[in-house]
């Protein structure tokens, strides 16, 4: 019997009742806009090594970079190579930068929640910073000597070469910086609800997306000479598949690698745009509304909604294309399985079908049964009488919250 | 129906595609594909269930001023959620939120509800009508809306606000012919024997019970029922010229004021009350006591609006058969625009009845709205002088209302009438 009466939610064990309302300082601790939060920062990581893996590593990575700088001037450069990954070998290359760059990121996140006094004096700070750290040594050395030798004076090349260092230190940040920009912005995008950041860090993805198909047309990757070996070019031709469902082997793993980038896009996409909008409507309701249990009560339902949408139909999404993707040999494959004739066997070896214009038309073909069939299955009714069964009894109101 | 988002997302996919497609990049491809089927998987969850929508009002009839609670029930009544909906519950303009939100996000399971409550100022009178309620039903990720109401209306009507009158003694100088048709039980000035009591200082030696005083040895007094109902005719002019001023401060909103407060006092002594409002046309609410009548007076004066141009000479030619004998007449009116206003009243004094012209300064509201220069100003406040003082010289009481002027100390005025 005692164990059926349990302490409220929200009432502390001191009796204290704390009720829950939609203030922001609240609603960011509330457990489902952290969880998209995670969501979407591991989307975003998920999707930065896939690209990475995909066409950075071992072809355009940071690392050959450094190492091409290292040999033009002839030095090592002053950042530490456990910093840049240098030395290591595949991805390991990228993991401390990526610490990095999520420490940057939630830095700024961070900054951008404190008062504009103090970010002023952060980002003067910053400054200040970064010019003694470019010519504080120059000065010095050149204002002391011209100080004791008594002369007025241009500074010398021993003086000038203290700049070296802090150049080198500027321009090797500045490059790792622009490797991790879509961490970076997106980290700051997601904790620092920025929708202008998401959309840098969304933005910049694509356009080394497309800057890279541009450099991969043969016809453009033909000119760039012995450079253009370097761009890592995946082509439209693949081998038997080796990722399925059911049985059916539908693509390669170099094609789920590219259909993991797009989908963990549209889930970072989602996840960090969902927490801003939801924080927006919330930060919008007049005072009595944020502390109406109702309310609050209906940001859950739709908070919920939006986590178990996030996992399910983005999870859909990506099973769709990866069987629109092998759409084609699961055609051709019945065909022959049932007719066994030889047509569907030399249809499905001739290289129009592998080649793009095949795949995209059964693709598409696919694509377009799956949206026709919602005229045929009301799915929204089959979940509702699966939620019925599980729940027989009307759903009454649970008394989650204090009215105060 | 597709949001920009969507249209957005299914146009850059077919675009990825075909470009992709062009330059053999499969990457391009796959991103184009996944866009589409993204469309694609979400386009199976569109609308919402059926919902059920219930609402409640704190009142059906207001004063103006008052606050009005509302609260909205919303019930999925289908088998299915209700997706991200979008709830708005339309509101009169006029009125204005104090507390709340008309609107709510919600996503209902099946058979739960939500309360939206909130509360409504009502500034201004009138009839008016909440609802309907606009849905709008969105997906999780925005790629779809739609939008549609349920046709629930509920009607309110807004009284004009109640003013203290305290000071207005307004009294018939001839008693009515028929007396006995409304039992009086109050004391007050007549014929008829009420009550003894005690003598207070102030009290009229004429009215001291002495058998009283020789049996008892204290002063007592004889009290009087009242012995006359008096019917009381109010005439407000609700033409197109009352509009002026601001939406809250115009001589049409002070005439229903004035109006309101009058009927609610001279009810509330048990007088018969009678209201005739003219501005196209007249509408005629013939005397009466009591409750039924107060709500009859609140509801027609709830729907006035300023309209047309009827002279005042024309109503009072019509009702003039129908006023009592030596019934006290207000007429509530600014006094512009009508050239038959002298006529009217002077009519009205030489049949006999006690004519009480409450006058809401019209040129004083114009200037809350408009900069009328110092001259014209003084020029057009002198006509109206004018104009009063020959009313008043016809025999009626003129009652110069200004716009920031109390009721009851613009009634002064009238006092010992």
């Amino acid at each position: 019997m005692a164990d059926d009466v349990s302490i409220q939610a929200d009432v502390t064990v001191t009796g204290e009742i704390s009720p829950r309302t939609l203030h922001l300082k609240m609603l960011r601790k509330q457990w489902q806009i952290i969880s998209l939060q995670v969501i979407a920062t591991i989307a975003l990581i998920g999707m930065y090594l896939e690209v990475v893996s995909t066409y950075v590593v071992g072809s355009i990575d940071h690392t050959m970079l450094f190492d091409t700088i290292e040999i033009l001037i002839g030095d090592q450069l002053p950042i530490g190579d456990w910093l840049t990954g240098e030395g290591r070998d595949g991805m390991s290359r990228f993991y401390v930068p990526i610490i990095l760059g999520l420490l940057l990121g939630g830095g700024m996140a961070l900054l951008a929640f404190q008062t504009p006094k103090v970010q002023q004096r952060v980002k003067l700070g910053f400054i200040i910073t970064l010019i003694v750290a470019l010519v504080g040594q120059l000065l010095l050395s050149w204002l002391t000597g011209m100080l004791f030798s008594f002369s007025l004076r241009l500074p010398n090349s021993s003086e000038l070469s203290s700049l070296e260092w802090p150049l080198l230190m500027i321009m090797s940040l500045t490059i790792l910086f622009l490797y991790l920009l879509p961490v970076i912005m997106g980290v700051r995008g997601i904790w620092g609800l920025s929708r202008r950041s998401i959309a840098w860090a969304i933005g910049f993805t694509l356009l080394f997306l497309g800057i890279h198909a541009i450099l991969a047309f043969p016809l453009i990757n033909g000119q760039l000479g012995s450079y253009g070996d370097s761009v890592n070019i995946i082509g439209a031709q693949f081998s038997d598949p080796t990722i399925g469902i059911f049985g059916l082997m539908l693509v390669t793993k170099q094609q789920f690698a590219l259909i993991m980038i797009a989908v963990l896009i549209m889930v970072f996409q989602e996840s960090s745009y969902g927490v801003i909008r939801y924080l927006e409507y919330a930060y919008r309701l007049p005072e009595s509304c944020k502390r109406d249990p109702e309310y609050v009560r209906q940001m859950d339902n739709v908070l919920n909604t939006h986590l178990r949408h996030t996992f399910g139909f983005l999870g859909l999404t990506g099973i769709a294309t990866t069987i629109a993707l092998g759409f084609h040999s699961v055609l051709l494959g019945i065909v022959q399985d049932s007719t066994g004739s030889q047509w569907a066997g030399q249809i499905s070896e001739s290289i129009e079908l592998s080649l793009t214009y095949g795949l995209v038309i059964s693709a598409a073909m696919f694509l377009s049964v799956m949206a026709i069939l919602r005229f045929f299955v009301p799915w929204e009714r089959i979940w509702g009488f699966i939620y019925s069964r599980r729940n027989p009894e009307v759903i009454t109101q649970g008394k989650e919250v204090v009215e105060i | 129906m597709w949001t920009r988002k969507a249209s957005f997302t299914f146009t850059g996919g077919i675009a990825l595609i075909l470009i992709g497609m062009m330059i053999a990049n499969l990457q391009m491809m796959i991103l184009g594909l996944t866009f589409i089927a993204f469309i694609v998987v979400n386009s199976w969850i569109s609308g919402h269930g059926d919902v059920e929508v219930q609402r409640t009002l704190s009142a059906d009839n207001l004063y103006k001023g008052d606050d009005l609670y509302v609260e909205l029930l919303v019930t999925n009544r289908s088998n299915r959620n209700t997706q991200l909906l979008e709830v708005y519950d339309n509101i009169p303009h006029e009125m204005k939120l104090r507390s709340g939100l008309n609107q709510m996000r919600l996503n209902l399971k099946p058979g739960e509800s939500a309360r939206i409550r909130y509360v409504l100022r009502c500034p201004l009178r009138g009839h008016f009508s909440i609802g309907p309620v606009s849905l709008r039903s969105r997906n999780t990720f925005n790629l779809g809306v739609d939008e549609m109401y349920v046709d629930h209306h509920s009607d309110i009507v807004i009284f004009p606000q109640i003013k203290e009158v305290e000071e207005a003694f307004l009294r018939s100088r001839t008693p009515k012919m028929y007396t006995g048709a409304t039992t009086l039980r109050t004391p007050g000035q007549g014929s008829e024997f009420y009550s003894l009591r005690e003598y207070v200082p102030g009290d009229p030696f004429k009215n001291i019970n002495w058998k009283a005083f020789a049996r008892t040895g204290d002063l007592m007094v004889n009290e009087k029922c009242r012995d006359a109902v008096t019917d009381l005719y109010i005439l407000l002019d609700s033409r197109d010229i009352a509009r002026i001023g601001t939406v809250l401060k115009n001589p049409l909103e002070m005439g229903t004021v004035s109006a309101a407060s009058l009927a609610a006092f001279f009810l509330k002594r048990r007088d018969s009350v009678a209201l005739a409002i003219f501005d196209d046309s007249l509408s005629y609410l013939p005397p009466d006591t009591g409750d039924k009548q107060y709500f009859k007076i609140l509801s027609a004066l709830a729907g006035v609006s300023p309209k047309g141009n009827m002279p005042l000479q024309a109503v009072t030619n019509s009702l003039s058969g129908r006023f009592s004998r030596g019934s006290p007449v207000f007429i509530i009116s600014s006094c512009e625009g009508d050239g038959t206003v002298p006529a009217a009243v002077r009519d009205l004094v030489g049949r006999g009845h006690e004519v009480t012209v409450l006058s809401p300064s019209s040129i004083d509201f114009e200037r809350l709205v408009s900069r009328i220069p110092r001259m014209s100003y003084e020029v057009l406040k002198l006509e109206r002088q004018n104009r009063l003082t020959t009313l008043a010289g016809s025999g009626a009481m003129v009652i110069d209302w200004m716009p920031d002027m109390d009721l009851s100390q613009a009634l002064m005025q009238v006092r010992g009438y």
